[in-house]
C-alpha cells in the first residue's frame, strides 16, 4: 500500500526536504506546488539514512512567555546530538514537543518520520529533568513496567530488565524496592527504563545531574553501546565536557532561540583560536604573520595573538619558520565549549539571572 | 488500551500491597466482631460487683426488706436470662426450651428440671458475678440515727474514694452507693430515696430501689384504699397489642417482623460501607496521581501512554482496588453471619431469641434481595463521578497540600449522605429522600439507602439514567482538565481555568 503524506510550509522548509531527499520529490517542488507528496517507503528510505529528528521554525509561548522561538534543528540518525542551553532555555518545552506531550502554536515536527512523537512512541526512549520512579516497586519490575508500556511482552521486558541491571553493575539490586536505593543508583534504574524497549531515539533531560563521577562514567558507557547499536541519542546538559566528549553535533539555546548548530569543532571555530608565542630575541614584526587579528605584549619577547576567524594556527608557525624567528615557545590553545557556550548565552543568561 | 491495562494492573497491585489497604478490609469485619460479640462478653463477664449500702431511716423500717427482696428478685431474673443462653446450644437435638416462666425461679432447680432434655456433656452452669451487693457500712459509718450528721461524715469519707473491707467479701472495694430511705413530707405521701453515690451516670440501681419503693406504697395504698392490689397488678399488666402491617408485602406477609425492621435499616449499613469505600478509594487515586505528579514519573508515562488512557487506567485499577475491598468486607461480613449460625446452633434458633434470630434474617437478606446488585451498581457509578472529580483536581496540584484544599470541600459535599442515613430509612419515599436522589454525586448513597422501601420505578430509572449522563459528563470535563493540567507546573489552577480547560478555551 502507498501512502501519501502531504507536507505544506514555506519554500524553506521545502528545501530542508528537497536537500535530503531524491529527485522524484525535487521534480514535485520544482513543478511549483507548496505541497511535497512523499512515498511513505521512500520517507522511510530518507530517514533511515539521514534524519531522526527534525524540527521546522517550531515556536511555542506559554501566556505571553516565549518559551521557543523559531527553533530549527535536525538531528542525524545515529548520532549523539547536544543540548545545550542555560537554565529556562527552552530545553525541557522542546523536548516536551518533540515527545508530543506539548503541541507547538507553530512549525513542524518529524520524529523517526513521523509527524508527531506519540505515532512512534514503542521506538523512543525518554528520560526526564527530574527523575523520580515508583518506590514500592522493584528494580527489575520498575524497568519492565515502562518496557511494557513501550509495547515490550511482560517476560522479554523481565528479561531485559535483569540484562541491563546485571550489565550496568546493578544487578545484586535487581530485586531490591527502588525506595531502598541511593539516589545514583536510581537515577540509573530510571535510565535503563528508558532504554529497556531497544529504542531508536531516546531523549535525554540532564541525564547526568546528581551522578557521581563514577556514575557518571557508567552512563556515558551506556550512552556509547547505545549509539554503538545505531540509536540516535539526544541529550541535554550543563556539563561542556559530556557535550564535548559524547556529541556528533549540538545545538546550544538561549531565550528559547536556536544561537548555534553544528558540530563540536564548528563551534569551537566561533572563537578565534589564540596563540602564546615567545622568541629567544625581541620585537620581532608579528602582525604581518598570516591571518593574525591582534596581539597583545606579555613582556619583551612573549605575546599572546588572536588568530581571525578560519585561520590556522600551522600557517602562522609556518611563516614563523620562513622568517626564521628562534620560537622558545608555541601554545596553540583551541576555544574549548565552556568558552563558546559563555560567549554565546552569556550576556542573554546574565540578563535573565538578574531580572 | 493494552497500555490502559497495564497501568490498572500496575494500580491495583501498588495499592493492594499497602500495610493500610489490608487494615482498612480488616476493620470493617472487626469493628462488627466488636459490635456484636463485646456487649456480650462484658455481659457474661459482669461489670464488677458494685457495693451498696442501704440504711432505712424511716420510722417503721419495714421499707428494707421491701428493697432487699426486690433486688434480689432482679438478680435471680438477671441469673435466669443466663441461664437460658447457656442452656440453648446445649439440648439435645430436637428439644426446645419451655417457655419462660413468669415467677423468676432459681436457675439450679431449672437445671435439675431440663437434666434429661440436656445432652450429656452439659456441664455446670456458673452464674454470672452479681450486679450489686448489699454490704454493711464500715465502722466509722456506723448510723447513729441523725440524718445530717450521719450524711456529713458520709460526703466526707466518700469523697476520699476509700477502699474498705465488707463483712463476707475477701477484697477491698469501693462503696459504690449509699442509699437512704426516709419517711415522705406526710404519712399519705411516698417515701423518699436519698441515694449518695460519685457516680451519678448510671442510674439503674437508683431505679431499681424507687420502682420498688413505689410499688410498695402504691400497693399499701390501694390496700388502704379497700382495693385488691392482685386484681390491680392484674388490670395494670394488660397492655393493648401492636401489629403492624405493609400494604406493599404480598397477602398473608403483611404482618411487620423483625426481618422487615432488618429490611428497613440494613440499606443504611450498606450505605455506610458504600461512602467509605468511595472515599477511601478516591483518597488513594488521588494519593497515587500526585506520587506520580510529584516525582514526574507523570512525564515518562506520557511519553508511552495518552493522558485518555494514563486516566482509564488509573480509574480502573483503583475500582479494582475498591472492588476487592468491598467485597473483602461483604464476604467477610456473610462469613461472620453463618459462623454465628453455626456456633449458636438450630437449637437456638428454636429458642427464638432476637438476638439467635438476628444472623439468619441477614444471611437471608443479603443474599436474596436487591441489597447485593444495588451496591455493586451504585458502588461503580458513584465511585466514578467522584474519582474523576478528584484525578481532574488532583491533576492541577503540585502536592498532596495543595490537593487537600480541594479535598476538603468534596468530604464536605459527601458529608450529606452521610447524614441523611440517619433519617432516610424512617421516610425512605418522603420528600427530602426524594430530592436527594435527583442529585447526581447523592444519588447513589440515597438510592441505596431506599432500595428496601421500594421507591417508585419512574425514580429509579430516572435518577439511573441522570446519575449515568452526569457520570459520562464529568468524565469527560474531567478528562479535559487532566489532559490540559497534569504536566503544567506552577500554581494550581483557579476555578475560571478550569471552565475553560473543560470548555478549551486554552
Amino acid at each position: 500500500m502507498r501512502t501519501h503524506y502531504a507536507y505544506s510550509g514555506s519554500g524553506r522548509e521545502s528545501e530542508k526536504l528537497f536537500r535530503f531527499c531524491d529527485g522524484s520529490i525535487q521534480d514535485a517542488w520544482m513543478s511549483g506546488s507548496w505541497d511535497v507528496l512523499v512515498d511513505e517507503e521512500r520517507q522511510e528510505h530518507c530517514r533511515a539514512m539521514s534524519t531522526a529528528l527534525e524540527l521546522r521554525h517550531v515556536s511555542k509561548s506559554f501566556g505571553g512567555f516565549h518559551a521557543v522561538q523559531d527553533l530549527s534543528l535536525s538531528v542525524p540518525a545515529g548520532s549523539v546530538y547536544g543540548f545545550l542551553g542555560p537554565n529556562g532555555a527552552g530545553k525541557t518545552t522542546t523536548l516536551r514537543m518533540i515527545l508530543g506531550m506539548l503541541s507547538p502554536d507553530s512549525g513542524e515536527l518529524s520524529v523517526l518520520g513521523s509527524p508527531s512523537a506519540m505515532l512512534v512512541r514503542n521506538r523512543v526512549g525518554y528520560l526526564p529533568e527530574e527523575k523520580g520512579l515508583y518506590s514500592k516497586m522493584t528494580a527489575t519490575s520498575v524497568i519492565a513496567y515502562f518496557a511494557t508500556l513501550k509495547g515490550l511482552s511482560s517476560a522479554r521486558a523481565n528479561q531485559r530488565a535483569r540484562e541491563l541491571l546485571g550489565r550496568y553493575g546493578l544487578g545484586a539490586f535487581a530485586d531490591k524496592k527502588v525506595e531502598t536505593l541511593s539516589k545514583g543508583m536510581g537515577q540509573k534504574v530510571q535510565v535503563l527504563a528508558s532504554i529497556a524497549h531497544d529504542p531508536e531515539l531516546v531523549l535525554l533531560d540532564e541525564p547526568f545531574s546528581g551522578l557521581d563521577p563514577v556514575n557518571q562514567e557508567v552512563l556515558e558507557d551506556i550512552l556509547v553501546d547505545l549509539k554503538a547499536r545505531g540509536c540516535t541519542i539526544l541529550f541535554s546538559t550543563h556539563v561542556m565536557s559530556h557535550a564535548e566528549r559524547l556529541c556528533d553535533r549540538l545545538i546550544i539555546l538561549g531565550g528559547g532561540r536556536g544561537l548555534f548548530e553544528g558540530t563540536v569543532s564548528e563551534a569551537r571555530s566561533l572563537l578565534p583560536i589564540r596563540i602564546t608565542l615567545e622568541t629567544a630575541e625581541g620585537s620581532p614584526t608579528l602582525e604581518i604573520l598570516p591571518g593574525v587579528h591582534s596581539m597583545e605584549a606579555q613582556s619583551s619577547n612573549r605575546w599572546r595573538l588572536e588568530l581571525e576567524p578560519g585561520a590556522s594556527a600551522s600557517a602562522v608557525l609556518e611563516a614563523c619558520f620562513e622568517r626564521s624567528l628562534r620560537l622558545r615557545c608555541f601554545d596553540v590553545q583551541d576555544p574549548d565549549l565552556h568558552e563558546v557556550f559563555v560567549h554565546l548565552v552569556g550576556p542573554s543568561a546574565r540578563e535573565a539571572a538578574l531580572r | 488500551m493494552r497500555n490502559a491495562l497495564l497501568i490498572a494492573v500496575r494500580e491495583f497491585l501498588d495499592n493492594i500491597q499497602t500495610r493500610g489497604f489490608w487494615f482498612g478490609i480488616l476493620l470493617v469485619p472487626l469493628l462488627w466482631l466488636m459490635a456484636s460479640q463485646v456487649p456480650l462478653i462484658l455481659a457474661r463477664k459482669g461489670t464488677p460487683t458494685r457495693h451498696l449500702a442501704l440504711i432505712d431511716a424511716t420510722a417503721g423500717e419495714r421499707l428494707f426488706d421491701v428493697v432487699l427482696h426486690h433486688l434480689k428478685t432482679a438478680e435471680s431474673r438477671r441469673e435466669l436470662f443466663h441461664f437460658r443462653e447457656w442452656v440453648a446450644p446445649r439440648l439435645k437435638s430436637g428439644q426446645a426450651l419451655p417457655a419462660a416462666d413468669k415467677q423468676p425461679q432459681a436457675w439450679s432447680k431449672l437445671q435439675e428440671d431440663l437434666g434429661p432434655l440436656m445432652k450429656v456433656d452439659a456441664g455446670r452452669f456458673a452464674p454470672p458475678t452479681p450486679l450489686n451487693r448489699l454490704v454493711a457500712l464500715p465502722p466509722e459509718l456506723e448510723w447513729r440515727g441523725h440524718l445530717s450528721e450521719f450524711e456529713g461524715r458520709l460526703r466526707d469519707w466518700m469523697r476520699e474514694e476509700r477502699l474498705f473491707k465488707p463483712v463476707g467479701v475477701d477484697e477491698e472495694v469501693p462503696l459504690f452507693a449509699v442509699a437512704i430511705l426516709q419517711d415522705g413530707p406526710s404519712s399519705n405521701a411516698p417515701p423518699i430515696l436519698r441515694f449518695w453515690s460519685a457516680n451519678q451516670a448510671d442510674t439503674q440501681l437508683q431505679d431499681r430501689i424507687v420502682d420498688a419503693l413505689s410499688r410498695n406504697f402504691r400497693s399499701r395504698e390501694y390496700s388502704r384504699l379497700g382495693m385488691d392490689p392482685s386484681t390491680i397488678a392484674q388490670v395494670e399488666a394488660s397492655q393493648a397489642q401492636l401489629m403492624s402491617f405493609n400494604p406493599r408485602k404480598a397477602e398473608g406477609e403483611e404482618q411487620v417482623g423483625m426481618a422487615d425492621l432488618l429490611r428497613q435499616w440494613a440499606p443504611s449499613a450498606f450505605v455506610y460501607l458504600l461512602w467509605i469505600a468511595v472515599f477511601s478509594i478516591s483518597q488513594m487515586l488521588l494519593n497515587s496521581l500526585i506520587e506520580e505528579r510529584s516525582n514526574r514519573i507523570l512525564e515518562v508515562l506520557l511519553s508511552s501512554v495518552t493522558p485518555l488512557e494514563l486516566m482509564t487506567g488509573k480509574l480502573v485499577g483503583v475500582a479494582a482496588v475498591g472492588a476487592v475491598m468491598t467485597l473483602g468486607w461483604i464476604g467477610s461480613l456473610v462469613l461472620m453471619t453463618f459462623w454465628t449460625l453455626h456456633t449458636a446452633g438450630a437449637a437456638a434458633l428454636a429458642a427464638d431469641s432476637i438476638a439467635n434470630r438476628l444472623p439468619l434474617e441477614l444471611a437471608t437478606l443479603l443474599l436474596d434481595s436487591w441489597l447485593l446488585p444495588a451496591f455493586v451498581l451504585y458502588f461503580l457509578l458513584g465511585y466514578l463521578f467522584y474519582a474523576a472529580v478528584i484525578l481532574a483536581l488532583g491533576s492541577t496540584c503540585n502536592n498532596l497540600k495543595e490537593a487537600q484544599n480541594f479535598t476538603g470541600v468534596i468530604a464536605l459535599l459527601m458529608m450529606v449522605p452521610l447524614v441523611s442515613i440517619a433519617f432516610i430509612p424512617k421516610d425512605p419515599n418522603g420528600p427530602v429522600a426524594t430530592v436527594l436522589s435527583w442529585i447526581p454525586p447523592y444519588t447513589p448513597f440515597v438510592m441505596m439507602n431506599r432500595v428496601a422501601a421500594n421507591p417508585p420505578l419512574r425514580e429509579v430509572i430516572g435518577t439511573l439514567v441522570l446519575l449515568l449522563l452526569s457520570d459520562v459528563a464529568v468524565l469527560w470535563g474531567c478528562a479535559r482538565i487532566f489532559k490540559t493540567a497534569v504536566l503544567r507546573t506552577g500554581q494550581p489552577a483557579s476555578l475560571v481555568q478550569l471552565a475553560r480547560w473543560v470548555l478549551g478555551r486554552d
